[in-house]
Order: structure tokens, then sequence, then C-alpha cells
């Protein structure tokens, strides 16, 4: 699904849900820029934010706050391997199309208490709710099967992480979340997504960009490998035999 | 100490990264093979995928390699001709195994073909390696030495049409072993990311009956070229050559080369030979192990953008 009809959905909804009188939600992000730079090993932002009550209504209660960050979609292939005369070997495969490469959650209280499953569902909050096309025609258990298998994984790459009691609240309305980032994150534009809920359905919701791309140097080189590959092989080479044949003659002067 | 590579989208240990360059160039100096067969293994187990490791480490060959057949030109133990027949089949065999490693990519088979290439690869050549070395220095021990290998022996290998005049290495054979020959290590080359060394070596000498002295700096005449083709044909084809990773590869590698050969330069031949067989052997029966061991998940993922 695209950004524009995610966000045209996400307003219908609200308009349609929403009280009359619903509370005002902001929130922002401490960078909104992520560079990858040679020494990289992840980062750590933070998502702020406070619930504004309407006028008319005073602070509400039970209220929850669900935050979403989610990176650009990628296409994930899962094998599953199986032992052939004692080896294992990879056998049967799935190319799943829409899987995010990076989806972060973080709420108040777990997921299941916050909506219904419906609500979840519709607003594609979790991880078992990320809608994965495929083209393969397999049974459909077959294929849930391997979609989970995609985000145990991912989860254990700490590029999926769903973090129930993520949301802290500062004051009665002042929250925030720290969203830990790995250093394996594909570059991308990313969305971060506030969600207000209040019993039940969702009242207000946010949506802020976020961008993570390689800085300078690393994006100068995976640019030119992809575009100019003869030029990056020569100079790959050229790198090589010029060192062999510097130490050559540094060495042999000793 | 983290350094992010650009094309493999990981960061390293700059610091492992150079010290596996420097341990592999010293016992390649040392052992006088490539390295290759070591290298891709050691980056595997420290979390390179397969595909970056055996694409990239080509170019430390390269490097290691130069220094080697300068030396053998001055010495002008190098059979240009020779080396020139090895080196039209090894380009022909890596464009070939450019498109192998693609195809296998593809299929989701490369990892599985990489190891067990290399196990029985390496499980063949060094057990025979262990097995001869063993023999003598038993026979060295009880003061008895192994018949030579006859010269001149005549076999099929004559039989064969297209026969040119190779004058330094005193032969006149048919260019069809020279070649075939050079596109079997094109392809290892290409799959494996090894320079086939190991497998060039024994070939020239048992099989086209090449005088010794020519034997190494024609090798690695030819594996220099060919991990440059090798590097240059996977730079276009399937963009896995991480040129970050491959500068510390052969940072540490060019380094290391030089003390390796003045360590093996004072211990002596069969021990030397025994060393390096066990640890061929070790490095085959570890990858045996990753193949028939049950995996943690049986569940992989590549991710890829759409």
């Amino acid at each position: 699904m695209s950004w524009v009809r995610r966000i045209a959905l996400l307003a219908a909804l609200i308009f349609a849900a929403a009280p009359a009188a619903a509370d005002d939600l902001v929130s922002g992000l401490s960078t909104d820029l992520i560079q990858i730079t040679s020494n990289f090993t992840g980062a750590d932002i933070v998502l702020f934010g406070a619930i504004e009550p309407s006028e008319e209504a005073g602070p509400a209660r039970d209220q929850d706050l669900v935050v979403v960050i989610r990176g650009p979609d990628l296409e994930m292939t899962v094998r599953r391997k199986a032992r052939v005369l004692g080896v294992w070997v990879n056998s049967e495969q799935i190319a799943f199309t829409g899987l995010p490469g990076y989806y972060f959650l973080a709420s108040t209280r777990p997921l299941d208490d916050i909506a219904s499953p419906a609500t979840l569902e519709r607003f594609r909050l979790g991880t078992i709710n990320l809608e994965s096309p495929t083209r393969a025609k397999t049974d459909p258990d077959e294929a849930n099967a391997f979609r989970a298998a995609a985000i145990r994984d991912r989860k254990r790459e700490h590029l999926y992480w769903e973090s129930p009691t993520g949301i802290e609240f500062l004051s009665r309305t002042l929250f925030r979340a720290r969203i830990p980032v790995p250093a394996a994150v594909p570059p991308g534009e990313y969305r971060a997504e506030v969600y207000l809920f209040q019993g039940g359905t969702v009242v207000s919701a946010q949506s802020s960009p976020l961008f993570i791309d390689k800085s300078g140097f690393e994006r100068r080189v995976y640019n030119y490998a992809y575009q100019a590959s003869l030029a990056y092989g020569f100079i790959a080479i050229f790198m090589a035999i010029a060192l062999g044949w510097l130490s050559s003659l540094v060495f042999r002067q000793r | 100490m983290e350094l992010y590579l650009p094309v493999a989208e990981l960061s390293v240990n700059w610091a492992v990264i150079l010290a596996v360059g420097a341990a592999v160039g010293f016992l390649s100096g040392m052992f006088g093979v490539g390295g290759g067969f070591l290298m891709t293994p050691l980056l595997v187990f420290y979390g390179i995928p397969p595909a970056i490791a055996v694409a990239t480490q080509a170019s430390h060959i390269t490097a290691s390699s130069l220094s080697g057949t300068l030396t053998q030109l001055r010495r002008q133990a190098v059979d240009m001709k020779m080396g020139l027949m090895l080196l039209a089949g090894g380009i022909a065999g890596s464009v070939l195994g450019v498109y192998v490693f693609r195809l296998l990519q593809e299929l989701g088979q490369i990892e599985l073909v990489v190891s067990a290439s290399y196990v029985v690869l390496l499980g063949s050549i060094g057990g025979l390696m262990l097995n001869e070395s063993v023999r003598v220095i038993r026979a060295a021990r009880s003061g008895t030495l192994p018949p030579p290998v006859k010269a001149h022996q005549h076999t099929w290998i004559h039989g064969l049409p297209l026969k040119m005049r190779f004058r330094r290495s005193k032969l006149y054979i048919s260019v069809i072993p020279p070649l075939i020959l050079g596109l079997l290590v094109g392809i290892l080359t290409a799959i494996m990311g090894v320079g086939g060394g190991f497998i060039l070596i024994p070939a020239m000498i048992y099989l086209l009956r090449m005088p010794t002295n020519v034997v190494v700096g024609t090798s690695q005449f030819q594996i220099l070229f060919v991990t440059a083709a090798a590097t240059l044909l996977h730079a276009t084809s399937d963009q896995n050559v991480d040129i970050v990773l491959a500068f510390l590869l052969v940072l540490g590698g060019v380094v290391g080369v030089q003390f390796g050969v003045r360590v093996g330069a004072q211990l002596r031949g069969e021990q030397l030979r025994a060393c390096l067989a066990l640890l061929v052997v070790a490095v085959a029966v570890r990858l045996l192990f990753g193949l028939v061991r049950t995996p943690e998940d049986i569940y992989s993922i590549v991710a890829g953008t759409p």
C-alpha cells in the first residue's frame, strides 16, 4: 500500500471514528535524518510528544498510545532447509513483497489490551498484522510458516522490535519512546506514526518522516559499485596491485 | 574500531579484518599458497555473507600473487607462453564461473555449493598432502628416499592434437590440456574465491610434466590475472565486491605475506607441507561440520530491494 493511500485511509478512519472534541496529539522525533557514516554502529533516537486535552472535555481517561516506526518495504526471500543425504540443503523458498526493512512498535500496554484484533489489523499494528503479499502459489498455512520465520529472523536481528511498555509518560500529558536503530538498517524513507486510542478506537494520529541515508563516502562507494561497476572493478584491481607492488618495494629495501 | 562496509551494508571491526588479512597473508607467504581457501571460510565464520566474501577476496590474492610474480619474472622462472594459454582458459572459466555463481545465488544454493566444494577439494587435497608428507618424513628418518618422478614419460596427453612448443618448459604438447586446466581453475576462482594454486601446481607437475623451476612462477602469473579478471567480472555482474573490505584485507595481506616468506624460508620443506596439510584438513572438517549440523533455524532470509 502506498503512503498516500495509507494516510488517506488513516484520515478517513479518524474522521469517522473521532468524537467531536478529540484530544490533540503532537509529537516529534529527536532527529529526522540518520546518516550512516563509516563508524555507524546503529543509533538511538527518541520520539516525544504530548496529548493536549481539548478544552471542553478535560483530560480523558483510558487513553493508550502506540508508536510505530516503519522502514522501506523490501523483497524478502525466505528459504527452508531440509536434510538431504545428511546435509542441510535449502529446499523450498517463498518471496514476500511488502514486508518493511525495519519495524518498531512501542505502546503503553500490550496491544491486545488496547484494541480489538480487527482494529489492530485495520491499522496494521503489530508484526502479526504486517501485510505481505506473495506471488507464490503455496497453501496459506505453509506461507504463514515462512512469513513467521521471516519475522522471527528480523526480530533476532533487532530489525523488528515490539515493546509493549516502550512508551514512558513524563507527566500526565507528556510522553517519550526510545527507538534503538541497529547498524544493519536498510537506508531509505521511514515513517514515524503515533496513534492515540481511547476506549479501543483511534481518536487521533500523527505521522512524520524519518530519513536514513548513507553519508557522503559510503553512498558514493555504493552508487559507484552499481552505476559504474566496470570502473569500480578496475579501481579494486588497481588498489590491490598498487598495494602489492608498494609492499614488495618497502620490504625489499630492508 | 567499527567500520561500515558500504556494499555489504554491515559494520565490522576493522582491526579483526586487518588481522585476518595479515594472518592469511602470513600463511600464504610461509607456505607459498594463495590463501584463498582460508580466507573465504574465515570471513564467513566472522559473519560476512559468502557471496561478498568470495567476490571481494579475489583482490587479496591479486595483491599477494603480484609480488611473487615480479620476483619470479626477475628470475626468468615464468613460462610466458604456457602462462598465456592457462590464462586464456582461466578467463573463459571465470566468465563461466561468475555466470554459474549468479545462477546459484538466485536459486539460493550458493552457500551450499561453496561449502560443499571446499569440503571435497580441501578434504581430498589435504588428505593426499598429509599422506605424502608423512611418508616423506618417515622415509627421511629411516634413510630411504622415495623414487623420483620420471621426466619425459609419454602419457595420453601426448596423443592430443594442436601441439605447440613451450620453450621455457622444454615441452612440445597439445594446447588442449593447459586450456582445460586454466578453465577449471578459472571456474574455481569465480565460485570459491580461491586462486587455485593448490590444483594448478600439482597438475602442472604431474599432468603437463613441466619442470618444477617454472611451475610456481607460471602458476602465480596465471593466478594474478585470473583473480583480477574475477574481481572485474564479479563487480560488473553481481556487485558483490566491497572495496572497503578489499582494502583492509589487501593491506593486512601484503604485510603479512612478507613476514610469512621470511619464516617459511627457515622451516624444512616436508614439515612445512605437513603443517599446511593439517591446516587444510582442519578447514575441511570445520566446513563439513557446518553442513551436517542441524541449524538453529531451518529458515533463512535474504532481503533485497524489490
